[in-house]
């Protein structure tokens, strides 16, 4: 009997001792605990314009190999300048004081780390040193607005005039989607209907009427604003001398390219399946790429 | 304990009744604890028999369940391109939720069980009478010792199945379908904090849950009829009630702590 007691105390021993260990390895391996024991690091000090959503802890990279942490990100008092303390591993002591530091998105979505970029120096920067030449973090409101420049301001302007374009596919071209030339708004699209009779899409364009001067034989077409941006029209100047008018069909049109199509083309080019494609059956004929 | 008070009455005051039971047995089993000092031996032996001997049971669950959740995670996160940050949900969602709750409906069918059927079968061949005749309190002596090796074993067991769970979603995350070792446990140190998701999330909801399924087993296994019948009643009434008493509760506990 008292062996068997022996052996239950024995079992019930190691699960308790086995539920604890389960208890600390989640508690100290993977939470933020984690993060307070590191390696021997030493700190470097840098003061970016604008950190946008870097986070403590996220990683420093040199070259995309991760040397360090954001240790600390503070105000520096009374400026408008983020001061971030950087803790390196003692491994990648040598950094030279020119080096650049930036804020970098990882991919379209990912977290934001702090990348380095070498510079020439032959001093490294050291222990509570600072970086002074830093890039502030790509706020991606400022890249879009970049894109649109003063998208929509034609539309406050009152006098616009209207033109009208078919296109076989306006892709997700919507209502309101501003209409540019030479990469400037100069009007917005007004509708996108269906034609009933050509059975293709038939856009209503609404156009400043400062800019009075487009030859009607333009040709519009319906572009993407980078590569996850919304689609627009652009109008690219034909050499007519008579200009588009109020009510005027504009007849050289572009589709909107998909991208699915381009990237098909591009793998699917040479193959047979192709050649049914008007326009490029000829040149399937021969591989590209192969010389 | 008379379970005869609950023929009388409709459906609505014998549930009543019942939690009513239910709620004082829990004062008789916690006013026992000092007296069931005397029987620790009897403690560990059902701490072995709940908690040691599920162990399998949870180990090979939570390993399972951290591999199907990253497997599924993986292939939604994919859409948006923030398959890195899988780790970390696995590990939130485990210790949050699924850790604690698949936990406690694993041991209420494995010990929640055992405990109800052993405590009805006790009572259907005379041995609880038994051991009042021989001045051997019931209550001290079977009752509480299986409360509290379910009370203690629920949160050691919950720990077991959500470090296997974080190992079965590295196992498939990092092994199988490649996302970084280092994203992978960067990601998750950085948001899974030690108060709101280990302690508040798979301790305390543990705790609880422990207390509840055991509470659940020990009073059906008290309350069941004395017959054949009646035990196989029990045994499935435990199963039914901390079910219902465990996702109830989570949901509960969770508004709360949050």
């Amino acid at each position: 009997m008292s062996q068997k007691r022996s052996s239950y105390a024995v079992g019930t021993g190691l699960f308790i001792v086995f539920g604890f260990t389960a208890l600390a390895y989640l508690a100290t391996q993977t939470t933020s605990v984690a993060n307070v024991h590191m390696g021997a690091s030493y700190t470097i000090e840098a003061n970016f314009a604008n950190v946008g959503q870097l986070k403590e802890r996220a990683p420093v990279k040199v070259a995309g190999v991760r040397v360090g942490q954001v240790q600390s990100i503070t105000l520096a008092p009374g400026k408008e300048i983020a001061e971030v303390k950087l803790a390196i591993d003692k491994r990648y002591e040598t950094i030279p004081v020119d080096s650049v530091a930036s804020i970098f998105t990882s991919g379209l979505l990912g977290d934001q780390y702090v990348g380095i970029q070498y510079g020439n120096s032959k001093k490294d920067v050291a222990d509570g040193g600072t970086l002074a030449l830093t890039k502030p973090a790509q706020q991606l409101e400022e890249m879009l607005g970049k894109f649109f420049g003063a998208g929509g301001v034609a539309d406050n302007l009152g006098g616009t005039y209207s033109v009208t374009a078919n296109f076989t596919n306006v892709g997700s071209l919507s209502v309101g989607a501003p209409v540019k030339m030479a990469g400037v708004a100069i009007g917005s699209v007004q509708s996108v209907q269906a034609d009933p009779v050509k059975l293709d899409a038939r856009v209503t364009l609404a156009i400043d009427k400062r800019f009075n001067q487009i030859p009607d034989d333009s040709a519009a077409a319906v572009f993407t604003s980078g590569l996850i941006g919304t689609q627009y029209v652009a109008i690219q100047p034909g050499g007519s001398l008579d200009a588009l008018k109020d009510g005027d069909e504009m007849i050289l049109t572009q589709s909107a390219m998909q991208l699915e199509d381009l990237i098909g083309k591009f793998l699917v080019n040479g193959s047979p399946g192709d050649k049914t494609n008007a326009g490029t059956g000829k040149s399937s004929d021969t591989p590209a790429g192969k010389h | 304990m008379n379970a005869r008070g609950r023929q009388e009455g409709n459906a609505v005051t014998q549930a009543l009744a019942q939690i009513g039971l239910c709620g004082l047995f829990l004062l008789t089993l916690l006013a026992a604890v000092p007296r069931s000092f005397r029987y620790v031996r009897e403690t560990i032996r059902q701490l072995w028999f709940v908690g040691a001997m599920s162990l399998t049971i949870i180990m090979v669950c939570g390993l399972f369940v951290g591999m199907v959740l990253m497997l599924q995670l993986y292939h939604v996160l994919s859409i948006f391109g923030g398959t890195s940050a899988s780790g970390m949900v696995v590990a939130l969602s485990v210790y949050r939720e699924l850790g604690p709750v698949i936990t406690a409906l694993l041991f209420a069918g494995r010990a929640g069980t055992s405990i109800t059927a052993e405590i009805g079968l006790m009572r259907a061949t005379d041995q609880i009478d038994a051991m009042e005749l021989m001045a051997v309190d019931p209550i001290a002596y079977v009752a509480t010792p299986r409360f509290l090796a379910g009370v203690i074993a629920m949160p050691l067991l919950a720990c077991v199945f959500c470090a296997m769970a974080i190992f079965g979603g590295h196992l498939v995350g990092v092994s199988w379908l490649g996302i970084d070792n280092g994203t992978f446990w960067s990601n998750m140190t950085a948001e899974v904090d030690v108060h709101t998701d280990i302690v508040n999330g798979v301790l305390f909801k543990s705790l609880a849950f422990g207390a509840v399924v055991s509470l659940i087993a020990v009073f059906q296994g008290f309350t069941t009829p004395p017959t054949s019948e009646g035990v196989a009643y029990a045994t499935t009434r435990t199963v039914v009630a901390s079910s219902i008493a465990i996702l109830a509760l989570d949901f509960v506990l969770t508004a709360f702590l949050m």
